[in-house]
């Protein structure tokens, strides 16, 4: 990739990926910009790309209100627990199947493959949830349903392959069983792909609003992103916040608010967790 | 060293015919069984609410009391599937599933590629990393703050202006009411999706793009080819077997419409039912309003049986097409 004059194709591409890039961002700043404007300015212009009447109302009646604060716990219980049981479950497959013993591994391999490839559909798991096991309204009826994703098996299936067969050979010698060789030596040395399969996971119990919109009906134990829907699709959404009863509510400011709240944690982890990311998809990618 | 360690292995597996490796085999599993008990907990994870839910579809061919269970309903045939299909809606829906979802694909997969071939060719390798990380980011947004974001963009967050139309009132264009008007949906939701996974892709891209030798292109330097030209005429044609891989994963799910997206940003607006309404947003429609859990079972099982035939053949495909990158 040497080569010392600037070439058009270099010109364009350089030009092209920073449209890209300012079309990524803007979106996000006009958000972040909006929920600092004051009601009255957002009501005439619909949007600021700098506050012109700089206002806190929306962020005070966020961290003042129980109703967002509930919210957010909801979301953090789902994301952490959610995470944690997702990386046993996901870690203790991937390592049957990475192992590649005669006799379980292969028939395991199709056995988690094949629901990505036929599945019962939305009523079946419907039923299932709120018929059979009861979960409605409980943070399990989204955690649960959502435990492995596949693709993230793949990824660390093929990160474990990669460790050094060696080690656990002379640890077997030195008498080690499966359990322990597994415990002791597989799980402290695949950390970094740990990150990666959590990370994955932590974004994607965040963003989950598809489970709880089916299975949580009780408006105290919204999510946030649950609670961010029905502010979209129900303005006066009074039977949550209280406080949005009083005629001087900042609806439009609020909504905004609330917005760069539920991104505010993957904003934060973002430029620290970007390279795990990245690493992610192209271990899942290339797998052969 | 090697000699002392292979030696062994001659007298563990004499050379024999299948009897002997089937029993090679159980001896394995009898050995290695506590392994198992680490794959458990994902095992009745599939079993629960992956294979159960299966046998949940013969809803489909139910009359559904939620009082007598999906085992004690009455069955009723085809009925619930006939009542899809005269309801006038099937034809709309499948439509719009198959067309938005090909658009979508093939969209997303050709914004991804340019934006992987013009990051490949920035040099600055500062620059390439925070671009790169600033494209990715919005894979990473739930679809309901794309929802936000997109009704801030289309009709400002009172609902009235939107960044969009006052940039086409700067250019002597009529505003439009966007929320109310069908026709532009397809291609608003395409450019969402590409604004959505155009980085994610262009990541898997640039994966393969630094897969490529380097001498490649270095010969194509010796022969005067312009860096136009090279991603023209080499980093393009050595991309396509990654596309080929992603085109059929994507063609294996065109029947799973998009529920995260669609939903969150057209919801229960009725006006946009005509271009965006698909089977994944029809189906949670008519099971949370009119709680028929008989007809969105067989629009369900329907979706199911095509969408694995789809996959099966685009497996099929692929693994024709190369055989280093199947997925199965």
């Amino acid at each position: 990739m040497s080569g010392k004059k600037l070439e058009p194709f270099t010109i364009v591409s350089v030009i092209g990926v920073s449209f890209a890039m300012l079309a990524c961002a803007i979106p996000f700043w006009m958000i972040i910009s909006g929920s600092l404007t004051s009601e009255s300015e957002l009501a005439t212009t619909g949007y600021s790309l700098f506050p012109a009447a700089f206002d806190l109302t929306a962020y005070k009646m966020i961290f003042t209100g129980p109703a967002v604060l509930n919210a957010y716990f909801a979301s953090v219980f789902i994301t952490v627990v959610g995470t944690a049981l997702s990386l046993a479950v996901t870690s203790g497959l991937s390592w049957v199947i990475a192992r590649r013993l005669p006799g379980i591994s292969r028939p395991l391999t199709v056995f988690s493959y094949l629901p990505m490839l036929f599945s019962g559909g939305l009523v079946p798991l419907y039923l299932l949830v709120t018929q059979y096991l009861k979960l409605q309204n409980s943070y399990f009826s989204v955690i649960l349903p959502l435990l492995v994703m596949p693709f993230l098996v793949f990824v660390q299936v093929s990160a474990f392959r990669q460790l050094p067969e060696s080690i656990f050979e002379s640890a077997k010698i030195d008498g080690a069983g499966e359990l322990r060789i597994f415990f002791t030596i597989a799980i402290p040395l695949s950390k970094p792909i740990l990150a990666v399969v959590g990370l994955f996971y932590a974004v994607h119990y965040w963003n989950d609003w598809f489970m709880a919109l089916l299975f949580i009906d009780d408006v105290h134990k919204f999510p946030l992103p649950l609670v961010l829907q029905n502010l979209i699709s129900n303005i006066s959404f009074t039977q949550m916040l209280p406080q949005l009863a009083e005629a001087a509510t900042p609806v439009y400011q609020l909504r905004l608010a609330l917005t760069t709240v539920a991104i505010g944690p993957i904003l934060l982890a973002y430029p620290f967790a970007q390279r795990y990311f990245v690493k992610g998809i192209t271990l899942g990618a290339t797998k052969g | 060293m090697s000699t002392l360690q292979t030696r062994p292995e001659p007298q563990t597996r004499p050379p024999s015919g299948p009897p002997d490796r089937r029993r090679v085999r159980r001896k394995a599993v009898r050995t290695n069984w506590t392994i198992g008990l680490l794959a458990l907990p994902a095992v009745a994870f599939f079993l629960v609410f992956s294979y159960l839910p299966m046998s949940g579809l013969v809803v489909a061919f139910k009359e559904f009391d939620v009082s007598l269970g999906i085992f004690g309903s009455p069955w009723n045939g085809l009925e619930n599937f006939s009542y899809f299909l005269e309801s006038g809606d099937a034809a709309r829906i499948l439509f719009n599933t198959l067309f938005l979802n090909i658009l979508f694909l093939v969209a997303t997969l050709a914004a991804g590629m340019v934006l992987a071939i013009m990051l490949n060719e920035i040099r600055s390798t500062f620059f390439k990393r925070v671009s790169q990380s600033v494209v990715f980011f919005p894979y990473f947004v739930s679809p309901v703050v794309i929802s936000i974001i997109l009704q801030v963009l289309l009709a400002g967050a009172s609902g009235g202006g939107g960044a969009v139309n006052d940039a086409l009132g700067g250019l002597g264009f009529p505003s439009v009411d966007w929320y109310t008007e069908p026709g532009p949906w397809p291609w608003i939701l395409t450019v969402v999706k590409i604004w959505q996974l155009g980085g994610y892709l262009s990541v898997i891209f640039l994966a393969a793009i630094t897969g490529i030798p380097e001498e490649v292109y270095e010969a194509g330097m010796i022969d005067g080819a312009s860096r136009a030209q090279m991603a023209w005429r080499i980093t393009l044609p050595l991309l396509k077997p990654t596309a080929a891989v992603l085109l059929v994963l994507g063609v294996g799910r065109i029947f799973y419409g998009d529920f995260g997206t669609i939903y969150a940003i057209v919801g229960d607006n009725g006006t946009l039912f005509d271009s965006t309404d698909v089977i994944d947003t029809y189906v949670f429609r008519a099971l949370r309003q009119l709680g028929d859990f008989g007809t969105t079972a067989a629009i369900g099982l329907f979706q199911s049986v095509v969408g694995f035939v789809l996959v099966v053949i685009a497996v099929l495909i692929q693994r024709k097409y190369s055989k280093e990158t199947s997925i199965l």
